[in-house]
């Protein structure tokens, strides 16, 4: 056993090294460390989308069949990794990383061929309405109501926390379909077109000052069948499918890793001689390390559009911590410059100031910000009920 | 010794609350702190009229003779209502300045002023890239040189500066529109307004000097610790109002057919917010009361508050949040401007490690460490 890349593997770094430098901007690479919530912009995104898709690595963990590279998971940790190094942006990783996966294992033949070109192109933006005012955790005790009418359904009910609602033109719905036994056995899962009419967003502002979600409104939408994944009543098994690709689908280590090397600079320049400071950073230091051994050690063993299965939440509850605790220390390390705020966003086109002036008012909206990582996709709670079950049998 | 709040304490606390209650709030917070100035001349004037703004200074000086512990009354009051009004920097910092240097003379101009509502100040004691400092030049003063962060300077009408003089340090006072002087204004995280200032050859006459002690080191040091009290006073005020809507939150949010306040593990959490609330309160009182007595005492107290309550205050927002779930991160519920307020009490005055560094070097003493809070009368 060892970690050492293959020459192969070496040449291949290189060629995503040398594509990066060519197409990511710097304009994108701005916006990004300029975002302190956790989704890039679309319009920010959507460019270098336009470009992955050119060279074909949209969708480096989709099977080939489907537009996939073919990568080794070997290829396609090197690939997140260098984008994350190179700060690319990232357009509406839930179409790619959960919706495609999702459609892939249920979707009818028809709805295969339409949507995953149409993801791979960037030609739609996809939102996820599970959550609703009063099913959150309990996510099964859902009440947007699907009722039959012919060819259609007739939608009726309310979503909350929808993460770019306002920015998607598709949205994957849990609608209830029979109130009959229990509560998970009367879910289907559909998709819906944002434009219906019916359909209202209200945004909700985050605390860190951030528009990233919202409520959606469904009043009387008439939608047809054709969007229903499965069967009806179905739609449990496959939300749930849905949900370890969003809870461990995509790989963390390079992302939290780009974000823990600006912690490591920050504490060099603002803290360079405090032992306490540089232990509390090598605590998180070992805990990254871990993680990203246990990540990359579970990738490789990954089927190419395979589901996580139920280490996706052990994923989960641990890279949220950590993703916490970096913001968290960097407000430490930098003390009372990062207290500075402006109020505007998005802050990559309200601020004209030089870039590390710009960065310091990114620090305090992201920390906040980052408290939501243990509560969205399921909270840590639940994440360590699951845990309970998959892992310790209890 | 003597631990119960007395019946005027007790009435200030409930006029307080009551006010503030009523005048501020989470809606009120939010459209001052929005505001293009950041404070509200007509609350100013409302608390002007209730006495606040001269409460700690001596009547002779213009004020209303009260301590430490009327001071930390009001800033717990308004750490519960989200306050954001310049009140830390004009009467607990510059205000502290002036009584604690200031000549007969300048002490009552100036205070009384205050009290009166007609004057706010601020109080630069932090150095930007190039202290600050001042020399002789005839009958006047020459003062150069950064002061960073300086909360309330934005809205201040008199700037109180500390300067090297030689080796010594000293305070100066001067209006905040003066030749040479430039603000940079910002707004911190949970809304109150600072300025980082320059002073290019500013001149001040000789009586611009706050007294006449040779070095005013020791002043600083004690109205810095005074307005740490101050600050986890009103920390303590943002953490109870934190427990108590968790609580109440969880009691009435259904999941799984059962409040969440029925998850054990929920409980437990809250039982631990409150534990933390109690002990940041009493932690709080320590240095209140620790204020006044020889300086180790107030240093171990003070030091160890700040370091205390900044723990529990990161314990207790995070929680809070977490505890309530997606709507615990929005802006719909004042939880944010809470959370928000708690973090710059971590950062503001020194670090929770600094102020462990602070408070390790005096417990390196046995004796100190050994000793309990009940003080003989010799050593009080
Ligand atoms: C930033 C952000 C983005 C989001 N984006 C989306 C989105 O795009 N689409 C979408 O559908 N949803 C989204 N969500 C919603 C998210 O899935 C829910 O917030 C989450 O499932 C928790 O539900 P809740 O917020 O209603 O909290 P609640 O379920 O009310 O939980 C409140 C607290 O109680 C705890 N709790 C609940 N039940 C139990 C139990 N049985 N035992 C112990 N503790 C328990 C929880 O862990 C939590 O700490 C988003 C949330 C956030 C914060």
């Amino acid at each position: 056993m060892d970690l050492v890349l293959t020459p192969e593997d070496i040449a291949f770094r290189d060629e995503v090294r040398a594509f990066l430098k060519e197409n990511v901007t710097d304009d994108m690479r701005r916006a990004g460390a300029l975002t302190a919530g956790f989704l890039d912009d679309p319009e920010v995104a959507i460019d270098f989308h336009k470009v992955l898709y050119e060279k074909g690595w949209v969708a480096p963990h989709w099977p080939k069949e489907y537009g996939g590279t073919g990568w080794t998971p070997v290829q396609r940790n090197i690939f997140e990794n260098e984008c994350a190094r190179a700060g690319a942006p990232s357009y509406n990783g839930m179409a790619r990383q959960f919706v495609g996966p999702m459609l892939m294992r249920y979707g009818s033949q028809e709805q295969k061929d339409f949507f995953l070109p149409r993801i791979l192109k960037g030609e739609d933006h996809w939102c996820q309405g599970y959550s609703e005012p009063g099913s959150g955790s309990d996510l099964a005790s859902l009440k947007t109501k699907a009722e039959s009418d012919g060819d259609d359904y007739i939608v009726n009910g309310q979503k909350i926390w929808t993460t770019h609602a306002h920015k998607s033109n598709r949205i994957f719905a849990l609608v209830r379909t029979s109130s009959e036994g229990k509560k998970q056995a009367g879910i289907t899962f559909l998709l819906m077109e944002m434009e219906t009419p019916g359909i209202t967003v209200r945004p909700i502002i985050g605390n860190g000052g951030d528009h990233e979600f919202n409520e959606v409104f469904f009043d009387n939408v008439r939608t047809p069948k054709s969007g229903r994944v499965g069967e009806e009543n179905q739609g449990w098994e496959i939300a749930k499918y849905l949900l370890e690709f969003e809870r461990g689908g995509a790989p963390s280590a390079g992302k939290v890793r780009s974000r823990f090397r600006k912690l490591a600079a920050a504490a060099k320049k603002y803290c360079p001689d405090d032992p306490d400071m540089a232990s509390r950073i090598a605590e998180l230091g070992i805990d990254i390390d871990a993680m990203e051994m246990l990540e990359i050690k579970d990738l490789s063993e990954r089927q190419m559009g395979g589901n996580p299965g139920p280490v996706s939440s052990l994923l989960k509850l641990r890279w949220s911590q950590i993703r916490q605790e970096t913001t968290e220390l960097m407000l430490d390390v930098v003390g009372a410059d990062a207290l500075r705020w402006a109020p505007e966003r998005p802050l990559y086109e309200a601020l004209q100031l030089p870039r590390e002036e710009e960065e310091l008012l990114s620090l305090g909206p992201r920390y906040m910000n980052y408290r939501a990582y243990t509560i969205l996709g399921g909270t840590s709670e639940i994440q360590t009920t699951i845990l309970a079950k998959t892992m310790l049998g209890l | 010794m003597d631990l119960q709040y007395d019946t005027e304490h007790n009435l200030l606390r409930d006029s307080a609350e009551k006010f503030l209650a009523e005048r501020y709030g989470y809606k009120t917070f939010q459209e001052i702190s929005s505001s293009e100035a950041g404070w509200s001349p007509e609350i100013w004037a409302e608390i002007a009229e209730l006495g606040w703004l001269g409460l700690p200074f001596s009547e002779e000086d213009g004020g209303f003779g009260g301590g430490p512990v009327e001071t930390s009354l009001i800033m717990e009051a308004m750490g519960k209502n989200l306050v954001i009004e310049p009140y830390l920097p004009t009467v607990v910092l510059a205000g502290g300045v002036v009584a604690a240097l200031g000549s007969a003379e300048q002490k009552q101009g100036i205070l009384a002023e205050v009290a009166a509502g007609e004057s706010r100040l601020a109080f630069a004691y932090q150095d930007g890239d190039t202290p600050v400092t001042a020399s002789r030049q005839g009958d006047d003063y020459v003062l150069s040189g950064t002061k960073k962060a300086v909360l309330g300077a934005p809205m201040a009408d008199m700037l109180f500066v500390s300067a090297q003089e030689g080796p010594n340090t000293v305070v100066f006072g001067m209006p905040s529109k003066l030749k040479g002087i430039t603000r940079r204004s910002y707004r911190m995280m949970d809304g109150p307004r600072a300025a980082d200032i320059e002073f290019n050859d500013v001149t001040l006459p000789a009586g611009s000097r706050m007294g006449d002690k040779e070095d005013a080191s020791a002043e600083i040091a004690f109205v810095l610790d005074a307005a740490i009290a101050a600050v986890s006073a009103d920390a303590v005020g943002a953490i109870e109002a934190m427990v108590a809507q968790t609580v109440e939150y969880t009691s009435t949010r259904q999941q799984f057919g059962q409040p969440l306040s029925k998850f054990q593990v929920l409980a437990h959490r809250m039982v631990e917010m409150k534990v933390r609330e109690e002990e940041a309160r009493a932690s709080a009182l320590l240095a209140t009361l620790s204020l006044d007595g020889a300086p180790e005492r107030r240093v171990r107290a003070v030091s160890g508050a700040k370091a205390k309550i900044g723990r529990n205050a990161r314990f207790v927002h995070q929680a809070a949040i977490q505890t309530h779930g997606a709507i615990g991160t929005t802006d719909e519920l004042s939880l944010g401007g809470y959370a928000k307020r708690l973090v710059a009490y971590e950062i503001n005055f020194g670090s929770t490690r600094e102020h462990l560094r602070r408070y390790s070097a005096l417990i390196a003493d046995p004796e100190i460490a050994g000793s309990g809070l009940m003080l003989d009368p010799a050593a009080a």
